[in-house]
This record gives C-alpha cells, sequence and structure tokens, in this order.
C-alpha cells in the first residue's frame, strides 16, 4: 500500500502545470491532514515489530515527496520567470532616448585650438573693447588720421574718435599701457570691417599676440610662429615670411603656408601660388613703444595676428564665409 | 600696379624667367599676386604697400631688383633740348608748405590724335585707357617713372599766369569754390584745399584732377605740361573730401619723388614731341622747398640684435648697396640719408628692415626664444570669468545646445518688434554712422532679435527641434555727462568714458515639434530651460537665486521669469539684482514673424554673464557625510490654485527646526476630486539629526506641527 502512494504521488506530479497545484499536491501528501502525515499520525497503531521498518519507510517517502516537490517547484519558478522576461522584452533596436551634444561653433573650435597651443607655449589669454576709441586702433599704433595705411581697412564708425575695432591690434597697446614688460599673450576677439561679400564679412574673428622681453629677435618670431604653424597644420607645413608692411610692426611679415589644399603643386584656393597667406606679424615698431613707454633701446618684441575665419575655411574646405553667421544648423551639426 | 613683364625688361638686364623674378619680387616685399599672359608678354599683378609709393612704377620695380640683382638700372631717355628757351609764363606757389616744388613746360604745334599702337598696347596692359597722344603720354609718364603729370591746354590758361595755392590764400579766407572737373562734374571745394589757378580762376584741383575747361582736346595746339611735387597729407584730404581718387592722387597721397619731377616732365615733352611732332620749349621750374633728408645712423650690433644674426659689416653695407643710400661707414655705424623716393626711410629700424628685405626673411634662421617665466597677477587675471564662461558653454553642449555666432548689429525695427520700454537701458543705443544696411545701424543691447532671425530661418528648412546657443557682447550706451569740448580737453579723445559699456551676455533658444516624437515626454518647455538654467547656475556653485514673474513684454506674460541673483527670496529685492530672463516668446511676436504653417511654442532665455560671476563661488569646502538614517514623510494639501511654488517651499523652510534635511514638491495636481480654483500640492520632507538615530514618534508630532503650521500659513487644508 506504501509502495503503491509513491507511484500514485509520482503519477499526480505529472499533471502539475503550474506553482497552484504543485501547492495543492504538497498540502494533499504533507499537509497538517495530508496522506504522509496521517500516515505517520497512524504509526503507534501499527504493532510494535514492524513499526521501525514501516516508519522508516514512510519517512524515506516523505523524504522522497519532498525533494520531488522542491525540484518542481525550483522547474516551475524558472519556467514562470523566463515567461515573465519574455513578455517584458523590448526591441532593442529601436533608438535610444537621448539628446545629442550640442556642437560648439567652428570659429570658436579653431580659436580654442589656437588658443591651447599658444597657452602650451606660456602665452596668457587678454581682452579688449570691441568699440574702440581711435586712439588705440590706430593711433597708438602708429596709424595717424590722413596715412594712407588707413585705407587698409574699411572702418565702421560710432563718432570722430570711436570706431568698431578694426582689428585686435589694440589690445596690444591696452596691455602694454597697464603691464610693465616682460610681456607675452594673445587677445582673441571680434573685428570689423565694412565690406560683405563672399570672402568678407562685416564682422569676423581675429587673434592677436604679443611678447616682449629682452633680448627678442625677428629669429625669435620665425621661431614661434613656425612652432604654432606646425602644431596647427602638421610639422611637415613649409613655412615661408616675407617682407610686408604693418604701421605697428617693423620689420613685417606676411607668414605663408605651402597650400594645404594642392600640396604646394597649385591649385584654384592658393590661386595657383602654391602658397597661402595665414599670418601678419613683425617686430613692435619702436613707435608703439614709444605710446606706451616701453623703452627701445631696453625691451623688443613682436608681434603677430591672424584671422580666425581663412584658418576655419582651410581646415574645413568651407568656400563661402557667410555660412559662418547664417547659423544653419544644417551648417554647425557639420562639425 | 600691373607691370608688363617686357617693359620692366627695358631698364634692367634680367636673364632670369619671369617665373623666378616673381618669385623674388615677391621675397623682397613686392608681392607679385597674379601673373598674367597678355599676347607674348606676361603682367605681374604686384601689391604695392602704402609705405612704398616709390614701387608704383616700371622704373620703381626696376630699381628694386636692381638692388637685388646688383646690376644698374637704365634710365629711358628724356634729356630734351629745348628748341625755344623763351617762355613768357608766370608760376607764383602761393603755399609752399603745400607745394614743394612746380615745374612745367610748354610744348608748341602739336597735333593731337590717336597714340601709336606700342603706347596705346602698353596701356592696355596696365589697364589704362588711351584717350589720346597727349593724355596717353603723361599716363604712360606716370606708369613708367612714377610721377603723375597734368597736360593743359594752354590758350585756355588766362594771362600767361599760373598761381598755385588754396582758395583760403588766393581767394582770401572763407571762399567756397565750384569747380568743374575733367570727369564734367561740378564739385564744392573745400576752402583749404590746393588748387591751381590761371590769372582769373582755378584749372585744376592739384595732385587729384584737372578742370574740364582747360582740358586737352581735339583742337589743342599748344600745351602746359605741370610737373610738381604736393604734400601728400593736404593731396589726401582733399581727395577724401571730394571723394575723388585717381592714379594721380594715389601717388601724391602717399608721396612722390621730388627729384624724379624734372626727368618726368623732360621724358614726357620727349614723347610728345615723338608721337605729335610739335616744339619743346623752355621750362618753369620753381622749387622752395628743397629736399633735405635727416642722416640717419645705424648701428651695427643694433641691426643683428633685432634680427637675430650674426652678420659682418660688409656683409650689412652689402645689403644695402644699391638702394641708393648715400652711405658713410664709421667704426660702429652706418650714416645714411636715403633717396628722395624712399620717403619712408627715417629711423634706424627703416634701415634695419631694409638689410632684412635684402638679406632674405627665408636666411634668417627660426629660434624658439628664451622667455622670462611669467605669473599673471591676481588682478591682471580675468580668468575667473573666461572660466565662467567656458563652465557655462560646456554644459550648454552637453544639454544639447549648439553654439551660434551672430553679427553684434541689429536695427532700431528690432527693438520696436520687442516692444522694449523708453527708459530701458536696451534703448542706449550704439549708432553705427556708416552701417552696410539700416537694418544693422545699431550695437546689439541685447541678443534676443538675432535669435528670432535664427529661429525664422531655421523652421524654413523644416528643422523639427532647435536648441541654439550664443555668448556674445552687448553694448550699452552711457549718456555721456561731459560735453565733447570738455572730453577733447580732458585727455586728447582718449576719454574712456565715452566708450559704451560691454557686457557678456548668454542666450538660448528651445523648439520642440512634439507630436513627432518615439517617446513622449510631456514636460512644458518652459520648465525645460528653467531646469537648463538652474543646473548652470548650481554648477558654477550658485544657490541664491529667484524666478519672479517676468514683465518683459516680448514674453508671454504666463510663461515667463526673470532671474534674480543674490537672494531666494521668490520676489524682486534690495539683495537681488535681475541677471536675465527666460521664457515663451509672446504671441503677438509669434504672429509677426514669417513662419508658414504652425506658430509654435518657443522659450528663450537671456542671461548677464557679467552679473552672474560675483556670485560665483569658486571654493569648495567637503561637509562630512551624514552618519544616522533619515526619516522621510510624504504630505498632500490643498491651496488657492494661485499659490506659487516658491512661496510655499519659502514658508515649509521657514519651519524652526534644524532636524528637517530637505524639502522637495512632488506632484502638483488639480482636477477630478479637488474644488475649483483649487489644486493639490504633494512634498517629502526628509529629517535627519546630525548626532542620534530619530525616533518615528517623535517625527510624527514634529511633522504634524509643520503641516498644522503650513495649513495656517497657506489657508489650505491636508488631501484627503
Amino acid at each position: 500500500m506504501i509502495e503503491d502512494l509513491k507511484q500514485t504521488f509520482l503519477e499526480e506530479l505529472k499533471s502539475v502545470k503550474n506553482l497552484a497545484d504543485l501547492s495543492n499536491i504538497k498540502v494533499k501528501y504533507l499537509g497538517k491532514k495530508g496522506i504522509v502525515t496521517s500516515e505517520l499520525k497512524s504509526l503507534p497503531k501499527v504493532p510494535p515489530e514492524e513499526r521501525p521498518s514501516y516508519g522508516k519507510k514512510i519517512n524515506e517517502i516523505k523524504q522522497f515527496i519532498e525533494t520531488e516537490l522542491d525540484l518542481q517547484e525550483s522547474r516551475l519558478k524558472q519556467e514562470e520567470l523566463k515567461k515573465q522576461l519574455l513578455s517584458e522584452s523590448l526591441d532593442i533596436t529601436l533608438n535610444g532616448k537621448f539628446i545629442p551634444f550640442g556642437k560648439e561653433h567652428p570659429i570658436n573650435k579653431v580659436l580654442s585650438e589656437i588658443t591651447d597651443i599658444f597657452v602650451k607655449m606660456g602665452f596668457s589669454v587678454e581682452e579688449g573693447p570691441e568699440v574702440e576709441l581711435d586712439y588705440y586702433n590706430f593711433e597708438a599704433l602708429n596709424i595717424p588720421k590722413d596715412h594712407p595705411a588707413r585705407d587698409m581697412q574699411d572702418t565702421f564708425y560710432i563718432s570722430d574718435d570711436i570706431v568698431l575695432r578694426t582689428h585686435t591690434s589694440p589690445v596690444q597697446v591696452r596691455v602694454m599701457e597697464k603691464r610693465k614688460p616682460p610681456v607675452r599673450f594673445i587677445a582673441p576677439g571680434k573685428v570689423y570691417r565694412c565690406d560683405a561679400d563672399i570672402t568678407h564679412t562685416p564682422m569676423f574673428h581675429q587673434v592677436e599676440g604679443l611678447m616682449v622681453d629682452r633680448g627678442i629677435t625677428f629669429s625669435n618670431l620665425k621661431g614661434v610662429l613656425v612652432a604654432f604653424l606646425h602644431q596647427m597644420f602638421g610639422a611637415d607645413t613649409l613655412v615661408r615670411f616675407r617682407p610686408s608692411f604693418f604701421p605697428f610692426t617693423e620689420p613685417s611679415a606676411e607668414v605663408d603656408i605651402g597650400c594645404i589644399l594642392c600640396n604646394g603643386t597649385g591649385c584654384r584656393v592658393c590661386k595657383g601660388s602654391g602658397w597661402l597667406e595665414i599670418l601678419g606679424a613683425g617686430m613692435v615698431n619702436p613707435k608703439v613703444f614709444e605710446y606706451v613707454g616701453y623703452d627701445p633701446e631696453e625691451y623688443s618684441g613682436f608681434a603677430f595676428g591672424m584671422g580666425i575665419e581663412r584658418i576655419a575655411m582651410l581646415k574645413y574646405s568651407i568656400d563661402d564665409i557667410r555660412l559662418f553667421f547664417e547659423n544653419d544648423i544644417r551648417f554647425l551639426r557639420q562639425f | 600696379m600691373r607691370v608688363p613683364f617686357e617693359w620692366l625688361k627695358e631698364f634692367i638686364d634680367i636673364n632670369e624667367s619671369h617665373h623666378e623674378v616673381a618669385h623674388r619680387l615677391t621675397m623682397i616685399g613686392l608681392e607679385v599676386e597674379a601673373v598674367e599672359q597678355v599676347d607674348s608678354d606676361v603682367v605681374f599683378e604686384v601689391n604695392v604697400t602704402p609705405n612704398r609709393p616709390d614701387c608704383l612704377s616700371i622704373i620703381g620695380i626696376a630699381r628694386e631688383l636692381s638692388a637685388l640683382y646688383k646690376t644698374p638700372v637704365v634710365f629711358p631717355e628724356h634729356d630734351v633740348l629745348a628748341e625755344t628757351g623763351e617762355l613768357d609764363f608766370n608760376v607764383d606757389i602761393a603755399d609752399a608748405e603745400l607745394c614743394h616744388r612746380y615745374a612745367g613746360r610748354v610744348v608748341r604745334n602739336l597735333k593731337i590724335g590717336h597714340s601709336p599702337e606700342w603706347l596705346r598696347k602698353r596701356l592696355e596692359k596696365c589697364s589704362i585707357r588711351s584717350i589720346n597722344n597727349i593724355v596717353d603720354v603723361t599716363n604712360y609718364v606716370l606708369l613708367e617713372l612714377g610721377h603723375p603729370l597734368h597736360a593743359f591746354d594752354l590758350k585756355t590758361i588766362k594771362g600767361c599766369r599760373i598761381i598755385v595755392g588754396t582758395p583760403n590764400r588766393v581767394k582770401g579766407q572763407g571762399t567756397r569754390i565750384k569747380f568743374k572737373t575733367l570727369d564734367s562734374i561740378e564739385r564744392e571745394i573745400p576752402e583749404e584745399s590746393l588748387l591751381i589757378w590761371d590769372a582769373e580762376r582755378p584749372i585744376a584741383i592739384a595732385g587729384v584732377m584737372g578742370g574740364m575747361e582747360t582740358e586737352v582736346s581735339d583742337s589743342t595746339v599748344d600745351i602746359f605740361i605741370e610737373s610738381a611735387y604736393f604734400e601728400p597729407v593736404s593731396v589726401r584730404r582733399t581727395s577724401k573730401a571730394i571723394g575723388l581718387k585717381t592714379e594721380s592722387s594715389y601717388r601724391f597721397e602717399r608721396g612722390t619723388d621730388i627729384k624724379m619731377l624734372k626727368k618726368a616732365l623732360d621724358r614726357a615733352a620727349y614723347l610728345m614731341k615723338e608721337v605729335a611732332g610739335g616744339t619743346i620749349c623752355g621750362k618753369i621750374d620753381i622749387y622752395p622747398k628743397r629736399y633735405k633728408p635727416d642722416e640717419i645712423s645705424v648701428r651695427y650690433n643694433k641691426v643683428n640684435e633685432t634680427l637675430g644674426l650674426k652678420l659682418t659689416k660688409q656683409e650689412i653695407t652689402d645689403c644695402l648697396d644699391g638702394l641708393g643710400f648715400e652711405m658713410k661707414k664709421l667704426a660702429n655705424s652706418l650714416k645714411i640719408k636715403p633717396p628722395a623716393y624712399r620717403r619712408d626711410i627715417k629711423r634706424e629700424i627703416d634701415i634695419i628692415e631694409e638689410v632684412a628685405r635684402i638679406y632674405g626673411y627665408d636666411k634668417i634662421p627660426a629660434q624658439l626664444p628664451r622667455a622670462t617665466i611669467g605669473i599673471e597677477s591676481p588682478e591682471d587675471r580675468k580668468s575667473g570669468s573666461a572660466k565662467v564662461k567656458n563652465d557655462i558653454k560646456q554644459a550648454l553642449l552637453k544639454s544639447g545646445f549648439t553654439e551660434v555666432i551672430n553679427y553684434s548689429f541689429m536695427g532700431m525695427q528690432d527693438i520696436d518688434l520687442l516692444g522694449i520700454g523708453e527708459y530701458d537701458e536696451r534703448r542706449n543705443l550704439v549708432q553705427i554712422k556708416n552701417p552696410l544696411k539700416t537694418e544693422d545701424s545699431f550695437m546689439r543691447t541685447t541678443l534676443i532679435p538675432s535669435f528670432i532671425k535664427n529661429l525664422v530661418q531655421n523652421l524654413s528648412h523644416g528643422n523639427r527641434e532647435l536648441r541654439l546657443f550664443e555668448i556674445a557682447r552687448v553694448f550699452i550706451s552711457q549718456k555721456s555727462e561731459v560735453s565733447s569740448q570738455e572730453a577733447v580737453a580732458l585727455s586728447h579723445c582718449r576719454t574712456e568714458c565715452s566708450l559704451p559699456v560691454e557686457r557678456e551676455h548668454l542666450a538660448a533658444i528651445y523648439y520642440k515639434e512634439k507630436s513627432k516624437a518615439l517617446y513622449r515626454d510631456d514636460t512644458p518647455d518652459f520648465y525645460i530651460i528653467k531646469g537648463v538654467i538652474e543646473a548652470i547656475l548650481n554648477n558654477l556653485r550658485i544657490y541664491d537665486y529667484s524666478f519672479v514673474r517676468s514683465s518683459e513684454p516680448f514674453l508671454h506674460p504666463g510663461q515667463s521669469a526673470d532671474i534674480f541673483i543674490g537672494s531666494r527670496l521668490p520676489v524682486a529685492s534690495s539683495q537681488s539684482v535681475k541677471a536675465g530672463y527666460v521664457g515663451a516668446l509672446s504671441p503677438a511676436i509669434m504672429d509677426s514673424l514669417d513662419i508658414k504653417a504652425h506658430k509654435p511654442s518657443v522659450i528663450v532665455m537671456e542671461i548677464d554673464i557679467d552679473r552672474i560671476i560675483p556670485y560665483a563661488m569658486q571654493v569648495v569646502k567637503y561637509r562630512p557625510l551624514p552618519r544616522y538614517p533619515y526619516i522621510e514623510r510624504d504630505t498632500a494639501i490643498v491651496v488657492d490654485s494661485l499659490l506659487e511654488a516658491a512661496m510655499l517651499m519659502k514658508w515649509l523652510k521657514s519651519y524652526p527646526s534644524d532636524l528637517i534635511e530637505d524639502i522637495y514638491i512632488f506632484d502638483v495636481y488639480q482636477g477630478k476630486n479637488i474644488p475649483e480654483g483649487k489644486k493639490s500640492i504633494a512634498f517629502n520632507v526628509r529629517y535627519r539629526a546630525s548626532d542620534r538615530t530619530l525616533k518615528d514618534d517623535e517625527i510624527d508630532s514634529l511633522h504634524k506641527s509643520l503641516v498644522d503650521y503650513i495649513l495656517d500659513k497657506t489657508k489650505g487644508q491636508l488631501r484627503t
């Protein structure tokens, strides 16, 4: 009869579909009034000599049932978990929810690149007003009124004495006025000229640089600018210095790099010359030192300036400068 | 300046190819910007810098090459023997300061007509139109020798007399002159402009243009050729004042060669005889202000110290040879007198530049300087503001905002559109006297007009989402108390106070089309941007700020706030300053915009960065982490629907207990089960003690009294 119990249990276990069925069976066999429990309770009624072997058998069966039930329970739980997880499944190929990072404006991107290079060389970063006195923008830079050099720049006027700065060079004078040498800084910023076409916008950006100390030479000017250009455009970039004219530097130089688009063989961008004008530079004119009260016999220095739009246009192959200020996000997102 | 190669070769013996010559010119500072093939010749387009008027001629370019190649320049034939020495002509220079030398020649019995082909061709190559043989010769000599000439029809000059002077000098102070120039335009001449007069009237504007009435015409037989030196500044002022720029004025205002003047005159007479026949008569040459160059001392060691070279004395003088300098060699220096055509050479540094130029910039080695290590003094450092600016920028980039750069300009129509009030400082405009467009006549006092333009443009391209920001300056004019006359007296027009205030602003715009999104998010747009602002402020460690309902005329009154810094009180107070605003553009503004289809809700914000910088805390100090657990309680109360969250928070935080660690609002609800005109606000309070574990019953009673307190303040009820 006890043997039959095991068989019946196994038969019933087979029909179990879920945890509820399983719990019913558990109650039926192992509950307080369950079959196995009753058998154990009726043990005293069994003749004493059969009692030990009978008891042992019942306990064996009890253990067997418990083990089977546990096994089945964990199997069922696993299955249910599987089902639940399956029902929670997502289409992992749908796009994630995120806000794409914004893009820095290409002009400022190039500007930070330039700034980083000079800061590593020990240059600080200075600022000056964009609406500037004629004195700082022209006069103290050795560009007197009625001088043809004023034709080099088309100026926006606020009044007879106030202009929109046409270059970042006035920052040179402002910094030297308030600080004693040595000075070594760059001054990035917006500048303005009344001119508008495919290569000119009425507002654009420049970086000015100045280094003044004892014993600074033209050779040093070349050294610093070559180092900068090699960092900016690659160590094998060709660099050439040729004489030019700026009223506030002397000797003055125009700095060209080998055309980065055609490698110097001549193309539309470099107008067939193989060279691209990239920087204006020179030794600080003693006249400027006189304006700021530096002794030109004791100190010398160099200054340089460059247009950021031009560099950005070369770097990203942009052929219309006006795109920078139209702020079309289809353009801006590309950088 | 256009330079035909075959013409150049007439004056200097060159064996090198035109490619090589163009390169050499570029490398001594005469940049050849283009080389153009014209028939069998090539023409260089040379960029001549304003300091080198001596190179505005074929002979000038040849002189430069001569210094480089150490080969002499061959001058063209110009010696003329006057066929009649007699000249019944009188010249007076009334203003010798403005006219240092005046020479002239008469040529008689000329046949005016077309120029021969060689002459026309050369002018054409230099982009000058042929007019007649006489005018063409003056232009030819201008190009060849760089000296402007003018030919008058002799019979139109009244009284055989020339006077050189200003209307002030010739006709008396304050005389206003009207004068018809060659281009048949009648011009008003300033009283201090130098004119050429005959016995009765002005006949030319000195150095700029001749007069209509004395022009050489087909019927001209005899001419008077003028060759003079006019003072550069005077010519420039006149040319600017009357708005007339000519090949002559271009050269005179840069400075001409006072010694070449006679050669040019003779060369012209010689050529006129060649191309138009005629008899050359004697000349007049009045030279009241002689050219006397100052001697310039140049120290050999200064040359090397400036350039970073170790040139010998010989190498230095070799470089300078051939530049036409008069040189005296001393032990340690050179004494130099520049020629009349090099008025740009005045100081030692000018000579050093010449050495560098001829030696060759390319041969100067590139050497990094040995520099003093410097550290910025704290007062020089604006790095605090640079750092704040950069922090803000990075935060916006990571929040999905793309940076724009707009022009600094705006128009009156922009300020009017925004409805900016009459006494608002944003109407203290800085006006540009010569704008490119009237709608760009002013410097921006707010960045919003530019963003409205960015919005319209980008929406027209079908963009569904727009997050843009800009950090740029605005310009607020300072209404100066000082009269301009006083300002001049104060410090030579250098008064800083006349400059506008430039303030760094941040502005942003946000728009998102809601209907087409994969994942729904119904947070009102206003809170998205407000959240960005709060995140930026918290990142800068600015905690004392508040949002107060805005009165900006261009914002939606129900969806906008002014940002106050300096106090957490939700009202404008004496401790706080307005640093900006955030809100939806008003429906009126949206209606006025050229946006098709729908009118979206657009959020803008603008913050004055300079105003918030002082509140940005730079110092970070660690606070110990709490050691005891917290207890939380949630409560919902029903209050008047107009009660703002900030007010509720203010009251909650005013409850006197140091066990309250944090309070936040987690739900606001209006609708079912809440009476009309009321709303439910639910908040969470976290309690914690720093020295012990709190007990539940202790907090139960504390929380109850907090709730009683707040119900009393808000006149609200517990939500059940």
